[in-house]
Protein backbone atom coordinates (compact mmCIF):
# COMPACT_ATOMS: atom_id res chain seq x y z
CA UNK A 1 0.00 0.00 0.00
CA UNK A 2 2.74 2.45 1.02
CA UNK A 3 4.70 1.57 -2.11
CA UNK A 4 1.69 2.15 -4.27
CA UNK A 5 0.95 5.51 -2.65
CA UNK A 6 4.58 6.54 -3.09
CA UNK A 7 4.33 5.67 -6.77
CA UNK A 8 1.19 7.76 -7.13
CA UNK A 9 2.74 10.72 -5.32
CA UNK A 10 5.76 10.32 -7.59
CA UNK A 11 3.59 10.52 -10.70
CA UNK A 12 1.93 13.69 -9.41
CA UNK A 13 5.31 15.13 -8.52
CA UNK A 14 6.60 14.54 -12.05
CA UNK A 15 3.58 16.35 -13.46
CA UNK A 16 4.26 19.22 -11.09
CA UNK A 17 7.84 19.43 -12.34
CA UNK A 18 6.57 19.44 -15.90
CA UNK A 19 4.10 22.19 -15.15
CA UNK A 20 6.95 24.17 -13.66
CA UNK A 21 9.08 23.72 -16.75
CA UNK A 22 6.16 24.84 -18.90
CA UNK A 23 6.66 28.20 -17.16
CA UNK A 24 10.39 28.47 -16.89
CA UNK A 25 10.15 32.23 -16.42
CA UNK A 26 8.38 31.67 -13.12
CA UNK A 27 11.17 29.54 -11.76
CA UNK A 28 13.75 32.27 -12.15
CA UNK A 29 11.48 35.03 -10.84
CA UNK A 30 10.60 33.03 -7.79
CA UNK A 31 14.18 32.27 -6.85
CA UNK A 32 14.85 36.01 -6.94
CA UNK A 33 11.79 36.61 -4.83
CA UNK A 34 12.93 34.06 -2.24
CA UNK A 35 16.30 35.75 -1.97
CA UNK A 36 14.76 39.21 -1.63
CA UNK A 37 12.28 38.01 0.99
CA UNK A 38 15.04 36.46 2.98
CA UNK A 39 17.20 39.57 2.69
CA UNK A 40 14.40 41.73 4.06
CA UNK A 41 13.75 39.33 6.92
CA UNK A 42 17.41 39.16 7.94
CA UNK A 43 17.66 42.93 7.59
CA UNK A 44 14.69 43.34 9.91
CA UNK A 45 16.26 41.16 12.59
CA UNK A 46 19.62 42.95 12.30
CA UNK A 47 17.94 46.37 12.64
CA UNK A 48 16.12 45.24 15.78
CA UNK A 49 19.37 44.02 17.30
CA UNK A 50 21.13 47.28 16.54
CA UNK A 51 18.93 48.71 19.34
CA UNK A 52 19.02 45.83 21.76
CA UNK A 53 21.20 42.96 22.94
CA UNK A 54 18.44 40.44 23.29
CA UNK A 55 14.91 39.95 22.04
CA UNK A 56 12.65 38.23 24.55
CA UNK A 57 15.81 36.69 25.95
CA UNK A 58 17.09 35.55 22.55
CA UNK A 59 20.45 36.67 21.13
CA UNK A 60 20.99 37.74 17.53
CA UNK A 61 22.45 34.39 16.54
CA UNK A 62 19.63 32.48 18.19
CA UNK A 63 16.99 34.66 16.56
CA UNK A 64 18.61 34.18 13.16
CA UNK A 65 18.62 30.41 13.69
CA UNK A 66 14.93 30.62 14.41
CA UNK A 67 14.42 32.68 11.26
CA UNK A 68 16.24 29.98 9.28
CA UNK A 69 13.88 27.37 10.69
CA UNK A 70 10.92 29.55 9.82
CA UNK A 71 12.05 30.04 6.22
CA UNK A 72 12.72 26.32 5.92
CA UNK A 73 9.33 25.24 7.26
CA UNK A 74 7.58 27.98 5.31
CA UNK A 75 9.19 26.69 2.12
CA UNK A 76 8.39 23.11 2.98
CA UNK A 77 4.73 23.94 3.61
CA UNK A 78 4.50 26.03 0.45
CA UNK A 79 6.06 23.29 -1.63
CA UNK A 80 4.38 20.18 -0.27
CA UNK A 81 1.20 21.15 1.54
CA UNK A 82 -0.56 24.30 0.49
CA UNK A 83 -0.75 23.57 -3.25
CA UNK A 84 -2.69 20.33 -2.77
CA UNK A 85 -4.95 21.63 -0.03
CA UNK A 86 -5.67 24.88 -1.87
CA UNK A 87 -6.55 22.82 -4.89
CA UNK A 88 -9.17 20.97 -2.84
CA UNK A 89 -10.88 24.27 -2.07
CA UNK A 90 -10.93 25.19 -5.76
CA UNK A 91 -12.14 21.76 -6.80
CA UNK A 92 -15.00 21.67 -4.35
CA UNK A 93 -16.06 25.05 -5.70
CA UNK A 94 -15.78 23.99 -9.33
CA UNK A 95 -17.29 20.57 -8.77
CA UNK A 96 -14.24 18.76 -10.09
CA UNK A 97 -13.57 17.32 -6.64
CA UNK A 98 -15.90 14.56 -7.83
CA UNK A 99 -13.07 13.27 -9.97
CA UNK A 100 -10.85 12.99 -6.91
CA UNK A 101 -13.46 10.89 -5.15
CA UNK A 102 -13.77 8.65 -8.19
CA UNK A 103 -10.17 7.48 -7.86
CA UNK A 104 -9.48 4.17 -6.12
CA UNK A 105 -7.15 5.87 -3.65
CA UNK A 106 -7.98 7.33 -0.21
CA UNK A 107 -9.32 10.84 -0.69
CA UNK A 108 -7.20 12.27 2.12
CA UNK A 109 -4.07 11.11 0.37
CA UNK A 110 -5.07 12.70 -2.92
CA UNK A 111 -6.13 15.85 -1.12
CA UNK A 112 -2.69 16.12 0.46
CA UNK A 113 -0.14 14.85 -2.05
CA UNK A 114 -1.21 15.87 -5.47
CA UNK A 115 0.14 19.30 -6.20
CA UNK A 116 3.62 20.58 -5.54
CA UNK A 117 5.04 24.07 -5.96
CA UNK A 118 8.48 22.88 -6.92
CA UNK A 119 10.24 26.23 -7.03
CA UNK A 120 9.78 26.72 -3.26
CA UNK A 121 12.74 24.41 -2.98
CA UNK A 122 14.78 27.63 -3.01
CA UNK A 123 13.18 28.67 0.30
CA UNK A 124 13.95 25.29 1.80
CA UNK A 125 17.59 25.51 0.77
CA UNK A 126 17.99 29.14 1.86
CA UNK A 127 16.36 28.39 5.21
CA UNK A 128 18.77 25.53 5.82
CA UNK A 129 21.73 27.75 4.91
CA UNK A 130 20.65 30.55 7.27
CA UNK A 131 20.19 28.04 10.08
CA UNK A 132 23.58 26.47 9.39
CA UNK A 133 25.46 29.77 9.26
CA UNK A 134 23.72 31.15 12.37
CA UNK A 135 24.47 27.97 14.31
CA UNK A 136 28.11 28.05 13.26
CA UNK A 137 28.34 31.56 14.72
CA UNK A 138 26.73 30.40 17.96
CA UNK A 139 29.33 27.76 18.63
CA UNK A 140 26.92 25.18 20.05
CA UNK A 141 28.08 21.63 20.36
CA UNK A 142 25.70 19.37 18.48
CA UNK A 143 25.37 15.99 20.16
CA UNK A 144 23.78 13.13 18.27
CA UNK A 145 20.83 13.30 20.66
CA UNK A 146 20.51 17.02 20.13
CA UNK A 147 20.24 16.63 16.38
CA UNK A 148 17.74 13.81 16.77
CA UNK A 149 15.64 15.88 19.16
CA UNK A 150 15.72 18.82 16.79
CA UNK A 151 14.61 16.75 13.81
CA UNK A 152 11.84 15.15 15.89
CA UNK A 153 10.63 18.55 17.07
CA UNK A 154 10.71 19.90 13.53
CA UNK A 155 8.63 16.92 12.40
CA UNK A 156 6.14 17.65 15.18
CA UNK A 157 5.95 21.27 14.05
CA UNK A 158 5.34 20.35 10.43
CA UNK A 159 2.69 17.82 11.49
CA UNK A 160 0.93 20.50 13.50
CA UNK A 161 0.98 22.87 10.54
CA UNK A 162 -0.48 20.15 8.33
CA UNK A 163 -3.24 19.43 10.84
CA UNK A 164 -4.21 23.08 11.09
CA UNK A 165 -4.23 23.52 7.37
CA UNK A 166 -6.23 20.36 6.79
CA UNK A 167 -8.82 21.51 9.33
CA UNK A 168 -9.08 24.92 7.66
CA UNK A 169 -9.43 23.28 4.25
CA UNK A 170 -12.17 21.00 5.53
CA UNK A 171 -14.33 24.06 6.22
CA UNK A 172 -14.94 24.21 2.48
CA UNK A 173 -17.46 21.38 2.85
CA UNK A 174 -19.68 23.76 4.83
CA UNK A 175 -18.81 27.13 3.39
CA UNK A 176 -18.12 26.74 -0.28
CA UNK A 177 -16.99 30.32 -0.36
CA UNK A 178 -14.63 29.91 2.57
CA UNK A 179 -12.44 32.99 2.66
CA UNK A 180 -8.98 32.41 1.33
CA UNK A 181 -7.66 29.73 3.64
CA UNK A 182 -4.10 30.71 2.90
CA UNK A 183 -4.75 34.17 4.30
CA UNK A 184 -6.18 33.02 7.61
CA UNK A 185 -3.39 30.57 7.96
CA UNK A 186 -0.64 33.01 7.11
CA UNK A 187 -1.93 35.60 9.54
CA UNK A 188 -0.98 33.26 12.36
CA UNK A 189 1.86 31.44 10.73
CA UNK A 190 3.86 34.61 10.11
CA UNK A 191 4.10 35.16 13.89
CA UNK A 192 6.54 32.25 13.81
CA UNK A 193 9.26 34.54 12.44
CA UNK A 194 10.05 35.63 15.99
CA UNK A 195 10.43 33.72 19.21
CA UNK A 196 7.17 33.31 21.06
CA UNK A 197 8.60 35.22 24.04
CA UNK A 198 8.36 38.55 22.22
CA UNK A 199 4.57 38.47 22.20
CA UNK A 200 2.26 39.59 25.01
CA UNK A 201 0.93 36.98 27.40
CA UNK A 202 -2.50 36.45 25.78
CA UNK A 203 -1.02 36.04 22.31
CA UNK A 204 1.55 33.62 23.65
CA UNK A 205 -1.24 31.44 25.05
CA UNK A 206 -3.08 31.64 21.74
CA UNK A 207 0.02 30.68 19.77
CA UNK A 208 0.77 27.79 22.09
CA UNK A 209 -2.57 26.15 22.69
CA UNK A 210 -5.02 27.31 20.04
CA UNK A 211 -2.98 27.92 16.93
CA UNK A 212 0.23 26.25 18.08
CA UNK A 213 2.80 28.10 16.00
CA UNK A 214 5.12 27.97 19.03
CA UNK A 215 5.84 24.33 18.26
CA UNK A 216 6.78 25.05 14.67
CA UNK A 217 9.71 27.43 15.19
CA UNK A 218 10.29 28.44 18.81
CA UNK A 219 10.47 24.98 20.33
CA UNK A 220 12.78 23.41 17.70
CA UNK A 221 14.95 26.54 17.82
CA UNK A 222 15.26 26.29 21.60
CA UNK A 223 16.49 22.74 21.21
CA UNK A 224 19.02 23.43 18.49
CA UNK A 225 20.50 26.69 19.81
CA UNK A 226 21.22 25.24 23.21
CA UNK A 227 18.73 27.45 25.04
CA UNK A 228 17.05 25.88 28.03
CA UNK A 229 14.43 23.68 26.47
CA UNK A 230 11.10 24.54 28.05
CA UNK A 231 8.57 21.96 29.15
CA UNK A 232 6.94 22.50 25.75
CA UNK A 233 9.48 20.07 24.28
CA UNK A 234 7.61 17.23 25.93
CA UNK A 235 4.21 18.52 24.93
CA UNK A 236 5.09 18.87 21.24
CA UNK A 237 4.61 15.23 20.22
CA UNK A 238 1.37 15.03 22.18
CA UNK A 239 -0.03 18.12 20.50
CA UNK A 240 1.13 16.89 17.10
CA UNK A 241 -0.60 13.52 17.45
CA UNK A 242 -3.77 14.98 18.92
CA UNK A 243 -3.95 17.68 16.24
CA UNK A 244 -3.40 15.17 13.45
CA UNK A 245 -6.06 12.79 14.76
CA UNK A 246 -8.55 15.59 15.30
CA UNK A 247 -7.93 17.08 11.85
CA UNK A 248 -8.29 13.79 9.99
CA UNK A 249 -11.50 13.01 11.88
CA UNK A 250 -12.83 16.43 11.03
CA UNK A 251 -11.87 15.84 7.40
CA UNK A 252 -13.75 12.55 7.31
CA UNK A 253 -16.77 14.19 8.84
CA UNK A 254 -16.66 17.00 6.28
CA UNK A 255 -16.24 14.53 3.45
CA UNK A 256 -19.24 12.49 4.56
CA UNK A 257 -21.21 15.71 4.49
CA UNK A 258 -20.02 16.39 0.98
CA UNK A 259 -20.92 12.96 -0.28
CA UNK A 260 -24.41 13.26 1.07
CA UNK A 261 -24.55 16.78 -0.44
CA UNK A 262 -27.07 18.05 2.01
CA UNK A 263 -26.51 21.70 1.28
CA UNK B 1 -25.65 -13.55 -15.19
CA UNK B 2 -26.92 -10.79 -12.92
CA UNK B 3 -27.53 -7.22 -13.98
CA UNK B 4 -24.54 -4.87 -14.04
CA UNK B 5 -26.63 -2.09 -12.58
CA UNK B 6 -29.50 -2.86 -10.26
CA UNK B 7 -31.56 -0.04 -8.80
CA UNK B 8 -34.42 -0.50 -6.33
CA UNK B 9 -36.60 2.33 -5.05
CA UNK B 10 -33.70 4.72 -5.03
CA UNK B 11 -34.43 8.07 -3.42
CA UNK B 12 -32.25 11.15 -3.00
CA UNK B 13 -33.44 14.31 -1.31
CA UNK B 14 -31.26 17.39 -1.02
CA UNK B 15 -31.78 19.69 1.92
CA UNK B 16 -31.52 23.24 0.72
CA UNK B 17 -31.68 26.40 2.76
CA UNK B 18 -34.64 28.36 1.54
CA UNK B 19 -33.93 32.01 1.25
CA UNK B 20 -35.86 34.86 -0.22
CA UNK B 21 -34.11 37.68 -1.98
CA UNK B 22 -33.05 40.90 -0.30
CA UNK B 23 -30.81 41.85 2.58
CA UNK B 24 -33.55 41.56 5.19
CA UNK B 25 -34.28 38.00 4.22
CA UNK B 26 -30.60 37.16 4.09
CA UNK B 27 -30.08 38.41 7.62
CA UNK B 28 -33.09 36.56 8.86
CA UNK B 29 -31.89 33.37 7.24
CA UNK B 30 -28.65 33.55 9.20
CA UNK B 31 -30.60 33.33 12.41
CA UNK B 32 -33.36 31.02 11.44
CA UNK B 33 -32.75 28.90 8.43
CA UNK B 34 -35.68 27.35 6.74
CA UNK B 35 -34.91 24.10 5.04
CA UNK B 36 -36.64 22.67 2.10
CA UNK B 37 -36.26 19.22 0.69
CA UNK B 38 -35.65 18.80 -3.04
CA UNK B 39 -36.65 15.38 -4.28
CA UNK B 40 -33.98 15.02 -6.93
CA UNK B 41 -34.45 11.27 -7.35
CA UNK B 42 -37.78 9.97 -6.21
CA UNK B 43 -38.16 6.21 -6.03
CA UNK B 44 -36.69 4.85 -9.25
CA UNK B 45 -36.20 1.18 -10.06
CA UNK B 46 -34.51 -0.40 -13.06
CA UNK B 47 -31.85 -2.88 -14.18
CA UNK B 48 -29.16 -2.60 -16.80
CA UNK B 49 -27.76 -5.79 -18.30
CA UNK B 50 -24.08 -6.25 -19.18
CA UNK B 51 -23.19 -4.61 -22.47
CA UNK B 52 -26.35 -2.51 -22.71
CA UNK B 53 -26.39 1.16 -23.67
CA UNK B 54 -29.16 3.01 -21.88
CA UNK B 55 -30.07 6.64 -22.46
CA UNK B 56 -31.29 8.73 -19.55
CA UNK B 57 -33.66 11.32 -20.86
CA UNK B 58 -35.25 14.22 -19.06
CA UNK B 59 -35.44 18.00 -18.94
CA UNK B 60 -33.01 20.10 -16.89
CA UNK B 61 -33.31 19.41 -13.20
CA UNK B 62 -34.99 16.06 -13.77
CA UNK B 63 -32.48 14.23 -11.59
CA UNK B 64 -30.28 12.62 -14.22
CA UNK B 65 -26.95 13.80 -12.83
CA UNK B 66 -28.00 12.97 -9.29
CA UNK B 67 -28.89 9.43 -10.36
CA UNK B 68 -25.48 8.97 -12.00
CA UNK B 69 -23.71 10.38 -8.95
CA UNK B 70 -25.52 7.93 -6.71
CA UNK B 71 -24.58 5.03 -8.96
CA UNK B 72 -20.94 6.07 -9.10
CA UNK B 73 -20.75 6.39 -5.33
CA UNK B 74 -20.37 10.15 -5.00
CA UNK B 75 -23.59 10.52 -3.06
CA UNK B 76 -25.36 8.57 -0.34
CA UNK B 77 -29.02 7.92 -1.08
CA UNK B 78 -31.80 9.03 1.22
CA UNK B 79 -33.47 5.64 0.78
CA UNK B 80 -33.44 2.63 -1.47
CA UNK B 81 -30.80 0.29 -2.79
CA UNK B 82 -28.48 -0.01 -5.72
CA UNK B 83 -25.71 -2.31 -6.79
CA UNK B 84 -23.24 -1.80 -9.60
CA UNK B 85 -21.21 -4.88 -10.50
CA UNK B 86 -22.54 -6.30 -7.22
CA UNK B 87 -20.97 -3.50 -5.18
CA UNK B 88 -22.89 -0.93 -3.21
CA UNK B 89 -21.59 2.22 -4.89
CA UNK B 90 -21.48 4.58 -1.90
CA UNK B 91 -19.27 2.19 0.05
CA UNK B 92 -16.71 3.31 -2.50
CA UNK B 93 -14.63 0.15 -2.42
CA UNK B 94 -11.39 0.22 -4.31
CA UNK B 95 -12.40 -2.74 -6.49
CA UNK B 96 -15.59 -0.91 -7.38
CA UNK B 97 -13.93 2.39 -8.27
CA UNK B 98 -11.38 0.55 -10.41
CA UNK B 99 -14.11 -0.88 -12.61
CA UNK B 100 -16.34 2.09 -13.27
CA UNK B 101 -15.97 5.60 -14.57
CA UNK B 102 -17.96 8.80 -14.43
CA UNK B 103 -17.29 11.32 -17.15
CA UNK B 104 -19.03 14.66 -16.99
CA UNK B 105 -19.23 16.84 -20.07
CA UNK B 106 -19.12 19.99 -18.02
CA UNK B 107 -16.27 19.14 -15.69
CA UNK B 108 -12.74 18.34 -16.61
CA UNK B 109 -10.01 16.40 -14.90
CA UNK B 110 -7.14 17.05 -17.32
CA UNK B 111 -4.19 19.21 -16.32
CA UNK B 112 -4.83 22.50 -18.06
CA UNK B 113 -1.23 23.47 -18.83
CA UNK B 114 0.11 20.03 -19.72
CA UNK B 115 -0.53 17.69 -22.61
CA UNK B 116 -3.27 15.15 -21.93
CA UNK B 117 -0.62 12.43 -22.00
CA UNK B 118 0.67 13.67 -18.65
CA UNK B 119 -2.75 13.27 -17.06
CA UNK B 120 -2.82 9.78 -18.55
CA UNK B 121 0.46 8.92 -16.83
CA UNK B 122 -0.88 10.13 -13.52
CA UNK B 123 -4.00 8.02 -13.97
CA UNK B 124 -1.83 5.07 -14.87
CA UNK B 125 -0.21 5.33 -11.45
CA UNK B 126 -3.46 6.07 -9.65
CA UNK B 127 -5.15 3.00 -11.09
CA UNK B 128 -1.99 0.92 -10.77
CA UNK B 129 -1.96 -0.08 -14.44
CA UNK B 130 0.78 -2.31 -15.78
CA UNK B 131 2.75 -0.92 -18.71
CA UNK B 132 1.27 -3.42 -21.14
CA UNK B 133 -2.32 -2.81 -20.07
CA UNK B 134 -1.76 0.94 -20.23
CA UNK B 135 -0.25 0.78 -23.71
CA UNK B 136 -3.09 -1.37 -24.93
CA UNK B 137 -5.71 0.99 -23.54
CA UNK B 138 -4.01 4.04 -25.02
CA UNK B 139 -3.71 2.35 -28.41
CA UNK B 140 -7.37 1.40 -28.41
CA UNK B 141 -8.49 4.89 -27.42
CA UNK B 142 -6.15 6.68 -29.80
CA UNK B 143 -7.58 4.56 -32.58
CA UNK B 144 -11.22 5.01 -31.69
CA UNK B 145 -11.00 8.71 -30.89
CA UNK B 146 -8.38 9.76 -33.45
CA UNK B 147 -6.20 11.26 -30.75
CA UNK B 148 -2.71 11.21 -32.31
CA UNK B 149 -2.32 14.95 -32.74
CA UNK B 150 -4.22 15.84 -29.64
CA UNK B 151 -2.34 14.09 -26.88
CA UNK B 152 0.92 15.98 -27.06
CA UNK B 153 -0.50 19.50 -27.12
CA UNK B 154 -1.15 21.37 -23.87
CA UNK B 155 -4.82 20.94 -23.02
CA UNK B 156 -5.44 24.67 -22.97
CA UNK B 157 -4.63 24.78 -26.70
CA UNK B 158 -7.27 22.21 -27.61
CA UNK B 159 -10.71 22.96 -28.99
CA UNK B 160 -13.69 22.06 -26.84
CA UNK B 161 -14.34 18.93 -28.90
CA UNK B 162 -10.72 17.79 -28.79
CA UNK B 163 -10.66 18.36 -25.07
CA UNK B 164 -13.78 16.23 -24.64
CA UNK B 165 -12.16 13.42 -26.59
CA UNK B 166 -9.10 13.59 -24.37
CA UNK B 167 -11.33 13.68 -21.26
CA UNK B 168 -13.09 10.55 -22.43
CA UNK B 169 -9.77 8.81 -22.96
CA UNK B 170 -8.47 9.89 -19.52
CA UNK B 171 -11.59 8.45 -17.91
CA UNK B 172 -11.36 5.15 -19.79
CA UNK B 173 -7.69 4.17 -19.43
CA UNK B 174 -8.43 1.71 -16.66
CA UNK B 175 -10.86 -0.16 -18.92
CA UNK B 176 -13.93 0.29 -16.75
CA UNK B 177 -16.72 -2.23 -17.21
CA UNK B 178 -19.44 0.29 -16.46
CA UNK B 179 -19.47 3.81 -17.89
CA UNK B 180 -21.56 6.69 -16.59
CA UNK B 181 -21.49 9.51 -19.10
CA UNK B 182 -23.18 12.73 -18.05
CA UNK B 183 -23.95 14.95 -21.03
CA UNK B 184 -20.82 13.90 -22.94
CA UNK B 185 -21.75 15.97 -26.00
CA UNK B 186 -22.82 19.15 -24.27
CA UNK B 187 -21.75 22.35 -25.99
CA UNK B 188 -20.11 20.56 -28.92
CA UNK B 189 -20.87 21.33 -32.54
CA UNK B 190 -22.96 18.89 -34.54
CA UNK B 191 -20.05 17.11 -36.23
CA UNK B 192 -18.23 16.62 -32.97
CA UNK B 193 -21.39 15.37 -31.28
CA UNK B 194 -21.63 12.83 -34.07
CA UNK B 195 -18.01 11.75 -33.53
CA UNK B 196 -18.52 11.25 -29.82
CA UNK B 197 -21.66 9.23 -30.50
CA UNK B 198 -19.82 7.03 -32.97
CA UNK B 199 -17.12 6.53 -30.41
CA UNK B 200 -19.54 5.44 -27.71
CA UNK B 201 -21.14 2.90 -30.05
CA UNK B 202 -17.83 1.50 -31.17
CA UNK B 203 -16.37 1.46 -27.68
CA UNK B 204 -19.39 -0.50 -26.53
CA UNK B 205 -19.05 -2.93 -29.44
CA UNK B 206 -15.31 -3.37 -28.91
CA UNK B 207 -15.18 -3.74 -25.15
CA UNK B 208 -18.68 -4.89 -24.25
CA UNK B 209 -18.84 -2.20 -21.59
CA UNK B 210 -22.16 -1.28 -20.03
CA UNK B 211 -23.04 2.36 -20.67
CA UNK B 212 -25.50 4.69 -19.01
CA UNK B 213 -25.56 8.11 -20.54
CA UNK B 214 -27.59 11.24 -20.07
CA UNK B 215 -28.24 13.88 -22.63
CA UNK B 216 -30.80 16.35 -23.55
CA UNK B 217 -29.89 16.17 -27.20
CA UNK B 218 -32.46 13.98 -28.88
CA UNK B 219 -29.99 13.06 -31.59
CA UNK B 220 -27.72 11.43 -29.00
CA UNK B 221 -30.47 9.27 -27.68
CA UNK B 222 -31.81 8.40 -31.10
CA UNK B 223 -28.40 7.33 -32.33
CA UNK B 224 -27.14 5.52 -29.26
CA UNK B 225 -29.70 3.96 -27.12
CA UNK B 226 -32.12 1.29 -28.10
CA UNK B 227 -33.43 1.60 -24.60
CA UNK B 228 -34.35 4.86 -22.92
CA UNK B 229 -35.29 5.73 -19.39
CA UNK B 230 -37.28 8.92 -19.10
CA UNK B 231 -37.29 10.74 -15.79
CA UNK B 232 -38.84 13.99 -14.72
CA UNK B 233 -39.03 15.49 -11.24
CA UNK B 234 -37.03 12.49 -10.08
CA UNK B 235 -39.68 10.01 -11.14
CA UNK B 236 -39.27 7.31 -13.73
CA UNK B 237 -41.87 7.88 -16.44
CA UNK B 238 -40.85 5.37 -19.04
CA UNK B 239 -38.36 2.54 -19.41
CA UNK B 240 -38.19 0.63 -22.65
CA UNK B 241 -37.31 0.75 -26.31
CA UNK B 242 -37.34 4.09 -28.05
CA UNK B 243 -40.00 2.89 -30.51
CA UNK B 244 -42.26 1.96 -27.61
CA UNK B 245 -41.93 5.48 -26.27
CA UNK B 246 -43.24 6.85 -29.54
CA UNK B 247 -46.11 4.37 -29.65
CA UNK B 248 -47.11 5.14 -26.14
CA UNK B 249 -46.85 8.90 -26.02
CA UNK B 250 -47.32 9.97 -29.59
CA UNK B 251 -49.24 7.24 -31.34
CA UNK B 252 -49.75 9.11 -34.55
CA UNK B 253 -48.26 9.70 -37.94
CA UNK B 254 -47.81 12.91 -39.82
CA UNK B 255 -49.01 12.76 -43.42
CA UNK B 256 -47.57 15.49 -45.62
CA UNK B 257 -49.24 16.22 -48.95
CA UNK B 258 -47.98 18.10 -51.97
CA UNK B 259 -51.08 19.24 -53.82
CA UNK B 260 -51.46 19.99 -57.49
CA UNK B 261 -53.56 23.02 -56.65
CA UNK B 262 -54.64 24.76 -53.44
CA UNK B 263 -57.69 23.32 -51.70
CA UNK B 264 -59.98 24.61 -49.01
CA UNK B 265 -58.49 24.14 -45.59
CA UNK B 266 -61.71 22.70 -44.27
CA UNK B 267 -61.51 19.93 -46.82
CA UNK B 268 -58.15 18.90 -45.44
CA UNK B 269 -59.20 19.19 -41.82
CA UNK B 270 -61.70 16.42 -42.38
CA UNK B 271 -58.79 13.93 -42.44
CA UNK B 272 -57.16 14.88 -39.16
CA UNK B 273 -55.51 17.64 -37.21
CA UNK B 274 -53.81 20.09 -39.56
CA UNK B 275 -50.30 20.71 -38.30
CA UNK B 276 -49.20 23.11 -40.99
CA UNK B 277 -50.65 24.33 -44.24
CA UNK B 278 -49.64 26.66 -47.00
CA UNK B 279 -50.83 26.90 -50.60
CA UNK B 280 -49.97 23.46 -51.85
CA UNK B 281 -48.26 21.75 -48.94
CA UNK B 282 -50.29 20.44 -46.02
CA UNK B 283 -49.35 18.31 -43.01
CA UNK B 284 -52.01 16.37 -41.17
CA UNK B 285 -51.66 14.36 -37.99
CA UNK B 286 -53.72 11.18 -37.67
CA UNK B 287 -53.97 8.23 -35.38
CA UNK B 288 -51.34 5.66 -36.14
CA UNK B 289 -53.93 2.93 -36.52
CA UNK B 290 -55.81 4.92 -39.13
CA UNK B 291 -52.84 6.24 -41.05
CA UNK B 292 -53.22 3.68 -43.85
CA UNK B 293 -56.90 4.22 -44.47
CA UNK B 294 -56.61 8.00 -44.21
CA UNK B 295 -53.81 7.97 -46.73
CA UNK B 296 -55.88 5.91 -49.12
CA UNK B 297 -58.82 8.26 -48.79
CA UNK B 298 -56.65 11.31 -49.36
CA UNK B 299 -55.19 9.83 -52.50
CA UNK B 300 -58.66 9.11 -53.80
CA UNK B 301 -60.31 12.37 -52.84
CA UNK B 302 -57.63 15.13 -53.07
CA UNK B 303 -55.45 16.34 -55.96
CA UNK B 304 -52.29 14.79 -54.49
CA UNK B 305 -48.99 15.28 -56.32
CA UNK B 306 -46.81 13.66 -53.70
CA UNK B 307 -47.26 12.23 -50.22
CA UNK B 308 -45.11 11.13 -47.29
CA UNK B 309 -45.93 9.49 -43.95
CA UNK B 310 -43.65 10.06 -40.95
CA UNK B 311 -43.34 9.26 -37.29
CA UNK B 312 -43.53 12.35 -35.12
CA UNK B 313 -40.14 13.90 -34.32
CA UNK B 314 -38.60 12.74 -31.06
CA UNK B 315 -38.68 16.26 -29.68
CA UNK B 316 -42.41 16.22 -30.05
CA UNK B 317 -42.66 12.83 -28.36
CA UNK B 318 -40.66 13.98 -25.38
CA UNK B 319 -42.78 17.08 -25.19
CA UNK B 320 -45.83 14.85 -25.00
CA UNK B 321 -44.28 12.77 -22.23
CA UNK B 322 -43.65 15.75 -19.99
CA UNK B 323 -46.84 17.48 -20.95
CA UNK B 324 -48.95 14.51 -20.00
CA UNK B 325 -47.34 14.30 -16.63
CA UNK B 326 -47.97 17.97 -15.95
CA UNK B 327 -51.65 17.78 -16.81
N1 LIG C 1 -25.90 19.65 -4.52
C1 LIG C 1 -27.20 19.97 -4.61
N2 LIG C 1 -27.82 20.57 -3.59
C2 LIG C 1 -29.13 20.88 -3.67
N3 LIG C 1 -29.91 20.63 -4.72
C3 LIG C 1 -29.37 20.03 -5.78
C4 LIG C 1 -27.98 19.67 -5.78
N4 LIG C 1 -27.70 19.09 -6.98
C5 LIG C 1 -28.86 19.09 -7.68
N5 LIG C 1 -29.87 19.65 -6.98
C6 LIG C 1 -31.29 19.78 -7.39
O1 LIG C 1 -31.77 18.48 -7.65
C7 LIG C 1 -32.58 18.46 -8.81
C8 LIG C 1 -32.00 17.49 -9.83
O2 LIG C 1 -30.77 17.98 -10.33
P1 LIG C 1 -29.87 17.18 -11.34
O3 LIG C 1 -29.70 15.80 -10.86
O4 LIG C 1 -28.63 17.97 -11.56
O5 LIG C 1 -30.77 17.19 -12.66
P2 LIG C 1 -30.36 16.99 -14.19
O6 LIG C 1 -28.99 16.41 -14.25
O7 LIG C 1 -31.40 16.06 -14.73
O8 LIG C 1 -30.44 18.33 -14.83
C9 LIG C 1 -32.63 19.89 -9.30
O9 LIG C 1 -33.82 20.47 -8.79
C10 LIG C 1 -31.44 20.53 -8.69
O10 LIG C 1 -31.65 21.89 -8.45
MG1 LIG D 1 -27.32 17.20 -15.24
Amino acid sequence: MIGRLAQIAGAYFRSALQEEFAYRGDLFGNVIRSVLNLGTAIGGVVVIFSHTETLGGWTLGQTLSLLGIFVFVNGFVAMFMSPSLNRVVEEVREGTFDYVLMKPVPALFLASARRFAVWHVSDIVLGAIVLGVALAGLDVRASGWGVLLFVALLACGVTIVYAIWLALTTLVFWFVRVANVTMIFNLFFQTGRYPIEVYPFWLRQLLTFVFPVAFVTTVPAQAVTGRDPSWLVWVAPVIAVVALLAATRFWRFGLSRYTSASS
Amino acid sequence: MSADVRVRHLVKHYEVADREGGLRASLRSVVRRRHRSVRAVDDITFDVEPGEIVGFLGPNGAGKTTALKLLSGLLHPTAGEATVLDFTPWERRREFLSQITLIMGQRQQLYWDLPALDTFLVNKAVFGLEDAAYREAVDLLVGLLELEEILTKPVRQLSLGERMKAELAAGLLHRPRVLFLDEPTIGLDVTMQQRIRDFVTRYNATTGATILLTSHYMADVKALAERVIVIDHGKLLYDGPLTGLIDRYAPHKTITLHLERPVDRADVAAYGEVVSADDVQVSVRTDKAQAASVTARMLAELPVADLSVEDPPLEYVIDQVFHRRAS
